[in-house]
């Protein structure tokens, strides 16, 4: 377009981009400070903070924790979720509106309350262990993430194609997995993505749903913060931020950067 | 009102890419100027650099005498139909005419009464109160043109119109720019990939091709004297044969083809040049069963039915060509025939390059 | 006949394929909280015994009230600069524009607790900005910035920020451009453009932006919990209080019930609006 911004308008543009980016400077900067408080610029460079992560048994716990809850849950929700994602897709008339929306429920109520509320009805209420209870919560937290990057993904797949397939001779089953999936292929991978981070990162649900010896790495995070204030947190935050960026270089490499803004 | 426009050796890149190159254009004032080529042939390039949504890298833009080179295209003045039509989806088809008036600082009953009288010309007062999204393309057709004209610019562009409308509608509209555009002797120019479109609404038309001017012409001219061979296939010569003069008695020439003989006149063709390429539609060569017919030799190949004749793809020494036959005597693929090209309907083209 | 029977069992090939998701999310999502909820109701002092003792303490009504102007102003403030930034963002030329699009998805993809915790080492009382204001003599003792509405504020807007640059960003670049070339060859100059015609039609997405905006924040449980303390205690920490320390289990529930009555009828209420002045819909 060649009517550009006003002047002022990119001013305050890059206020806003300074404004998002230095938090994050300042957190790899006090990860890297070799003094037993926090602070910034870092005084003395040394990753003994990082090794710290690892001689903290609750650090190292959740950690594991985390990424299996996250693992888990993110293929659970993908197994239940392509299916839905498919039949609200390809079924459009036969199936009611309702249902699309029921799947978007888990981001429409406050996590917070979904969190509680498994509390009460899932460990307290009916004895089951906390485990399953994250997992059953962290499921369902990302599963509107994976319902809508698929049905977006198949919002452009031309389903006459499958009807060739079919006209072709190949079973509906099998044409799901060799004409329907490896057109999306590039949805499912973008579901899983976000569907991860989103469960590593989650608070508000997990937040209920600890117990003796089960917590999830940001609720750790958490504890830890409100009792000491040294760069442990720090460097977890910036080992967060590595797994991150190593997410989006395999994102970027497989589909192109912008594809997450969607 | 009406005010001429003059381009001046426009030249204009997209990034490093050159898309228009040493363009002059002389549209008079008045005057209705089709810019007709295929897709990125820079007909619309040079559409929007008048109207100011790109600049050139070189050159100048003029209208009536004011440079609108450096101007910002909210004060150039131009009225402009979109391919899209552009409405405002957020306001009434009134609104929507009244919007240029209301930024020329119209009062509201001036902008209505404009407005209202703009839309009584257009056909569409029953309409004035609905949103855009309610209407049917012709209905927003007609929306764009009234918003483009109400604020009587001194020039109109037309970025195809049509091109979104289907084809009885398209005629239709095509005959009622037309009749608008004659009304206000706005100087027009307009953008589009149909031939007959171009040619059947325009006083002069404009070939592009890969960001060149290739002839710029009445449609009469355009039609039966092409200037070059890319103007020639596209209003439809198919067959080019390149010829070399091998005699010639005042006005009468003869030149030779592979195999073949051929007795011009010059008073047809003005002045044939020693090396010349035969241009014809594949109504201008006449298939003929006579051996000794003076004529191309050649073998038809596929047969296909065009109703008003058979058309025959027919291999040549001089290469393949499509010839039209008559429908009284169908041949067979195979025969062997004489292909007589018939002078009216036949052009003379410089020989280029190589080639 | 034929094409009716196809017809059914393609509609329950459809309901057979989405059972299970269906079934997870009423079977641990509805059901548990619908369970939550209807739970308030049931209290032996009288059916609204539990809403008449949140609502006649002081404390909990300011707390309510607090959560409501948190969330207000943080979506005041994130769409005013979330708006700049994203028209910024629409006209950046290819390359820039997918950098300064991800450099928007990458906070986003930063855990809240992280984001949180950076602002804790920004805004702590021996924090960098406090040194900074003493070194350059601007203050003679540190500030008391944490634990106040403003730290929380500021943390809620750098979650939301980047949400909301990329939700207008998609919503800018769907008005048509010729719509708003049209209104320059109309004459509109640049700020007439905006008002006239930008404007309006960003309005539906400004609107989704906002809820996306407001729910979050008056939701938010770990940036109030870190930044604010139990000075600016919110409904997210109240109910987490209740829930964990007091195990006040009805007065968590009337908390969960009053929070998610307000997030879906804001959402409901709002998309409706969005949905109502879409010009663009049809």
């Amino acid at each position: 377009m060649s009517d550009r911004p006003h002047p002022i308008l990119v001013g305050v543009a890059a206020l806003v981009y300074l404004f998002l980016m230095v938090p994050l400077v300042i957190v790899v900067g006090a990860a890297l400070s070799d003094t037993t408080y926090l602070t910034f610029p870092p005084k003395g460079l040394s990753l003994r903070w990082f090794e710290n992560i690892f001689e903290i048994s609750a650090f190292r716990r959740t950690i594991v924790t985390s990424l299996q809850i996250a693992f888990l849950g993110t293929l659970i929700a993908l197994l239940i979720g392509i299916p839905a994602a498919y039949a609200l897709n390809r079924f459009r008339v036969e199936l009611p509106n309702w249902l699309g929306t029921l799947f978007v429920l888990p981001i429409l109520v406050p996590e917070i309350v979904f969190g509680f509320a498994l509390l009460k009805s899932l460990t307290a209420g009916a004895g089951v262990p906390i485990f399953a209870a994250l997992l059953i919560g962290h499921t369902l937290l990302v599963l509107p993430y994976v319902v809508r990057v698929i049905s977006a993904s198949l919002a452009s797949f031309d389903f006459s194609i499958e009807e060739a397939a079919i006209s072709l001779g190949s079973a509906p089953v099998k044409t799901f997995f060799t004409i329907v999936l490896p057109n999306v292929r590039a949805g499912v991978i973008a579901a899983f993505i976000l569907a991860f981070i989103t469960s590593l990162n989650d608070v508000s649900v997990s937040l209920f749903l600890t117990g003796p010896g089960i917590s999830t790495l940001p609720i750790q995070i958490l504890a830890h913060v409100e009792q000491f204030f040294d760069p442990t947190v720090a460097s977890v935050s910036v080992l967060l931020m590595f797994l991150t960026v190593a997410v989006m270089a395999v994102v970027e490499r497989t589909l192109g950067l912008t594809f997450l803004a969607k | 009102m009406t005010q001429p426009l003059d381009l001046q050796s426009i030249s204009a890149h997209y990034g490093t890419t050159k898309v228009l190159e040493d363009l002059s254009l002389s549209v008079q004032a008045g005057e209705l100027v089709s810019l007709l080529g295929a897709s990125g042939c820079g007909k619309t390039t040079t559409l929007r650099l008048i109207a100011g949504f790109l600049s050139p890298t070189t050159g100048s833009i003029t209208l009536g005498g004011r440079d609108l080179t450096r101007l910002p295209p909210h004060k150039r003045d131009i009225g402009l139909v979109f391919q899209n039509y552009a409405l405002f989806p957020h306001l009434s088809v009134l609104d929507n005419v009244a919007f240029g008036l209301k930024q020329r600082g119209l009062g509201s009953t001036e902008r209505r009464k404009r407005a209202m009288g703009m839309l009584e010309r257009v056909g569409l007062t029953p309409l004035a109160d609905r949103s855009p999204g309610a209407l049917s393309g012709g209905q927003k057709q007609r929306v764009a043109l009234a918003r483009a004209l109400v604020i009587e610019p001194p020039l109109l562009m037309f970025d195809e119109p049509l091109s979104n409308l289907d084809a009885k509608l398209r005629v239709d509209m095509r005959v009622e720019i037309r009749q608008l555009q004659r009304a206000n002797g706005t100087t027009s120019v307009y953008v589009t990939h149909d031939q007959e479109e171009a040619f059947s609404i325009s006083d002069r038309v404009a070939i592009m091709n890969a960001g060149r001017l290739m002839q710029f012409d009445r449609p009469e001219v355009l039609y039966r004297r092409p200037a070059n061979t890319f103007v020639a296939r596209f209003v439809g010569f198919e067959n080019i044969i390149p010829f070399k003069v091998t005699a010639r008695d005042g006005a009468a020439v003869a030149a030779e083809t592979a195999g073949m003989t051929l007795h011009l006149s010059q008073a047809g063709f003005g002045s044939i040049p020693d090396s010349f390429l035969l241009a014809t539609r594949p109504d201008g060569l006449a298939v003929s069963t006579d051996p000794d017919a003076e004529g191309l030799p050649a073998q038809l190949g596929l047969r296909t039915y065009l109703g008003r004749a058979y058309q025959y793809q027919c291999e040549t020494p001089a290469g393949r060509v499509v010839a039209n036959g008559s429908l009284t005597t169908p041949l067979e693929a195979g025969t062997r025939v004489k292909l007589v090209p018939v002078p009216e309907q036949c052009t003379i083209l410089p020989a280029e390059g190589a080639h | 006949m034929i094409s009716r029977r196809f017809r059914r069992r393609d509609g329950a090939t459809g309901w057979a394929l989405s059972a299970p998701a269906t079934l997870a999310v009423i079977g641990f999502l509805v059901v548990p909280i619908g369970a939550v909820i209807a739970g308030t109701f049931m209290d032996p002092r009288g059916i609204f015994a539990p809403y008449l003792s949140y609502f006649n303490s002081g404390f909990r009504t300011t707390v309510l009230f607090r959560t409501l102007q948190i969330a207000a102003l943080t979506t005041i403030i994130s769409l005013i600069f979330g708006f700049m930034t994203a028209y910024v963002v629409a006209r950046a030329p290819g390359r820039l524009k997918s950098l300064l699009i991800v450099a928007a998805v990458f906070p986003l993809l930063t855990g809240v607790v992280v984001r949180a915790f950076a602002w804790l080492i920004i805004l702590g009382r021996n924090g960098i900005l406090n040194q900074t204001l003493l070194a350059l003599g601007v203050t003679s003792e540190p500030l008391e910035m944490l634990y106040t509405q403003g730290a929380v504020i500021v943390g809620m807007v750098y979650l939301f920020v980047p949400l909301m640059v990329l939700s207008l960003v998609g919503v800018l670049e769907n008005i048509p451009r010729d719509v708003l070339q049209a209104s320059s060859s109309l004459g509109a100059s640049p700020l007439a453009t905006f008002w006239q015609v930008l404007l309006p039609l960003a309005v539906p997405g400004l609107i989704v932006g906002a809820v996306l905006v407001f729910t979050g924040s008056f939701t938010a449980y770990a940036t109030p919990q870190l930044l604010g303390g139990e000075r600016q205690t919110v409904l997210a920490t109240l109910l987490h209080q209740r829930a964990m320390v007091a195990f006040d289990w009805v007065g968590a529930s009337t908390i969960a019930a009053i929070m998610t009555v307000i997030t879906i009828t804001i959402v409901l209420a709002m998309s409706h609006i969005a949905r109502r002045i879409n010009p663009m819909a049809t």
